[in-house]
């Protein structure tokens, strides 16, 4: 089983917006967040996805080997959320993916990856 | 609540984007493996997918004023990806957005939307499927 908690940053979510080519203001412009409802700026399901795709890339025994990832995206995550990032062997080539924040709540959910063995 | 389709919401489905060819910059898939804790020298993240497939083909999508969506109101739900093989940094790759469903109830609109992603000898690599909540 590989594990890792990261705490979000309004720093990382900016860098994932730079790095990943989206830069939806809901992720980057707190008033703007807020006129649509949120909180205050989200982090990326896709930036949730690729850290839990790292993690579920150490218990595959590297990158090259996933084969396919499914997340639901179900929680928000906002900076200062701490984020614990689980990937289990469940059968041959099959990982349970899971992550939950610091109240215990998941973010995503329904997740799983396949890889080469 | 019946569930139904509302009249006039059955929006793009069916509908094919022309395919955008796209070259995986090593400077670029570094900065990307910093951002989601990967190291940058260990080729090109599996998610990166997320900027070569989705990303080059969801902006077709969300500039189609047929599609009408409202960037504002969108989450993005769901995200699969399923890969024949990953991409290799300087690698030029092609991708091609589809329309697989595009639903509303319940005041909310729900859009499946496909991308196939092929390297410059046509071979697949990489189909990323992205299930999108437009909430009205």
């Amino acid at each position: 089983m590989s594990t890792r908690a990261v705490t979000f940053t309004k720093q990382q979510i900016a860098d994932y917006a730079q790095a990943s080519g989206d830069h939806n203001p809901i992720h980057l412009d707190d008033d703007f967040a807020k006129t649509v409802g949120l909180p205050g700026v989200i982090a990326h399901g896709l930036l949730q996805m690729g850290l839990m795709a790292t993690t579920a890339a150490e218990a595959a025994g590297g990158p090259d080997r996933l084969r396919r990832l499914h997340c639901r995206f179900s929680g928000m995550v906002v900076p200062g959320d701490t984020v614990t990032f689980t990937a289990e062997p469940v059968g041959p080539g099959k990982l349970e993916l899971r992550a939950v924040n610091q109240r215990g709540e998941p973010v995503l959910t329904k997740s799983i990856a396949e890889y080469l063995e | 609540m019946s569930g139904k389709v509302e009249a006039g919401a059955a929006g793009v489905a069916g509908r094919t984007y022309p395919p955008v060819t796209f070259q995986i910059e090593p400077g670029r898939v570094a900065a990307f493996a910093r951002a989601i804790g990967a190291d940058p020298e260990a080729g090109v993240p599996p998610t990166f997918a997320a900027v070569y497939s989705l990303g080059v083909t969801g902006p077709q999508l969300f500039g189609d004023p047929d599609a009408a969506v409202d960037f504002a109101r969108l989450l993005h739900a769901e995200q699969e990806f399923t890969w024949t093989r990953h991409p290799r940094p300087g690698e030029s790759v092609s991708s091609q957005g589809h329309v697989a469903s595009d639903v509303s109830r319940r005041g909310m609109r729900f859009v499946s939307f496909e991308t196939e992603t092929t390297d410059s000898a046509g071979e697949p690599l990489c189909r990323s499927r992205a299930l999108f909540v437009i909430r009205s």
